[in-house]
């Protein structure tokens, strides 16, 4: 996975929360797809336990509580085709690409500067 | 320069909404301007009209309105978080057929595409979280 | 240059790390709110990697009591040098 051209843009979107435990992750995306509507370049990254926001099998809660999974399926809608992980996170919580519900690349703990320096604005939820 | 806020933490609950009105009232006596401050998150709670704290404790809500009076700062709510945590003005809880509202100006709803704009807009934009 | 913003400690929070991995060779890490107990002497450690480059907001070590334990490796700026890295910095990132 080194041979991945990092995005620039106008928003980066951090999340590093796991679905369900918060609102995070959720009002984060909300984010992200609000700013691409609004004709932005937006780029997300999953950082630690938010990478299991691409794990597959998400449901809603027993109280009906939203998944976010479909959410993720509007990104593309959106034009949101950016999207990056932390391959250490991933790997940490025992998932491969596989395991993922979307398709979304790879990097290196030590990319991610670099991803922060190519954006405007940066959001961490 | 021209300086916004993002505060996503409840008041009294984290020290997100003191932090970020210390940090304001520091970059206007350093001449800056304060645009905007917006609340999202559990940031919301920050517009409730009816917060009453112990009189030897500061008044956030009021310091928040004391920003705008002021400094013309504007003070804007995510709506979608609002509404969800029971932050309704008048308006919308006519909407939605309730008696009595929880959020009042200068607090103003409004859709989260105005953090976006300000993101873009100003040329630096803090967030405090919990 | 960006100014990170860290609220949480070492000693509870592993956010610190997202934090670090996140910053390039000149960007600045602030430690500001419970982050500031990331200043102490016994805790600095973990930030080795930003020496030199590594804030700490006065008022929130002088209300823990704690300013005559920050390490003297740490810069201790008060609100209104918290302002100024703000200017200096292109943005801000905060880590909580």
């Amino acid at each position: 996975m080194s041979s991945h051209a990092l995005a620039t843009g106008d928003l980066l979107v951090i999340l590093r929360h796991a679905p369900h435990g918060s609102s995070w992750l959720r009002e984060g995306l909300d984010a992200a797809l609000v700013a691409a509507a609004f004709g932005q370049s937006v780029t997300l990254l999953f950082q630690s336990d938010g990478v299991l926001a691409l794990a597959r099998g998400q449901q809603a809660g027993p109280l009906g509580q939203k998944s976010t999974a479909p959410t993720l399926d509007m990104l593309a809608m959106y034009d949101i085709e950016s999207l990056f992980f932390v391959e250490d996170a991933l790997a940490s919580f025992g998932l491969t690409q596989q395991d993922l519900q979307l398709s979304a690349s790879g990097i290196p703990v030590t990319a991610i500067p670099e991803l922060l320096a190519g954006h405007k604005q940066i959001l961490t939820f | 320069m021209r300086y916004a806020l993002l505060v996503q933490g409840a008041p009294y609950s984290s020290q997100a909404s003191h932090s970020a009105l210390r940090f304001a009232s520091a970059l206007l006596a350093r001449g800056h301007r304060l645009e905007c401050v917006f609340f999202y998150h559990e940031g919301v709670y920050n517009a409730a009209r009816l917060a009453a704290p112990p009189q030897d404790e500061p008044h956030l809500h009021d310091a928040w309105c004391a920003l705008n009076a002021e400094h013309g700062t504007q003070l804007q709510v995510c709506i979608a978080a609002a509404l969800r945590r029971g932050m309704l003005d008048e308006r919308e809880a006519s909407r939605h057929g309730k008696h009595g509202h929880s959020v009042e100006p200068p607090f103003e709803l409004t859709g989260l595409g105005q953090l976006i704009d300000l993101g873009q807009s100003v040329d630096r934009l803090v967030t405090f979280a919990p | 240059m960006i100014l990170h913003i860290l609220n949480r400690p070492p000693s509870s929070s592993l956010v610190y790390r997202e934090a670090l991995a996140a910053m390039s060779d000149t960007d600045r890490l602030l430690l500001v709110e419970d982050g500031v107990l990331g200043a102490l002497t016994s805790q600095v450690r973990h930030f080795q990697q930003v020496e030199g480059r590594l804030f700490a907001l006065r008022e929130d070590l002088h209300a823990r009591g704690l300013e005559g334990q920050c390490d003297a490796s740490v810069q201790v700026v008060d609100v209104d040098g918290f302002v100024t890295l703000t200017e200096e910095a292109d943005k801000t990132v905060s880590w909580f």
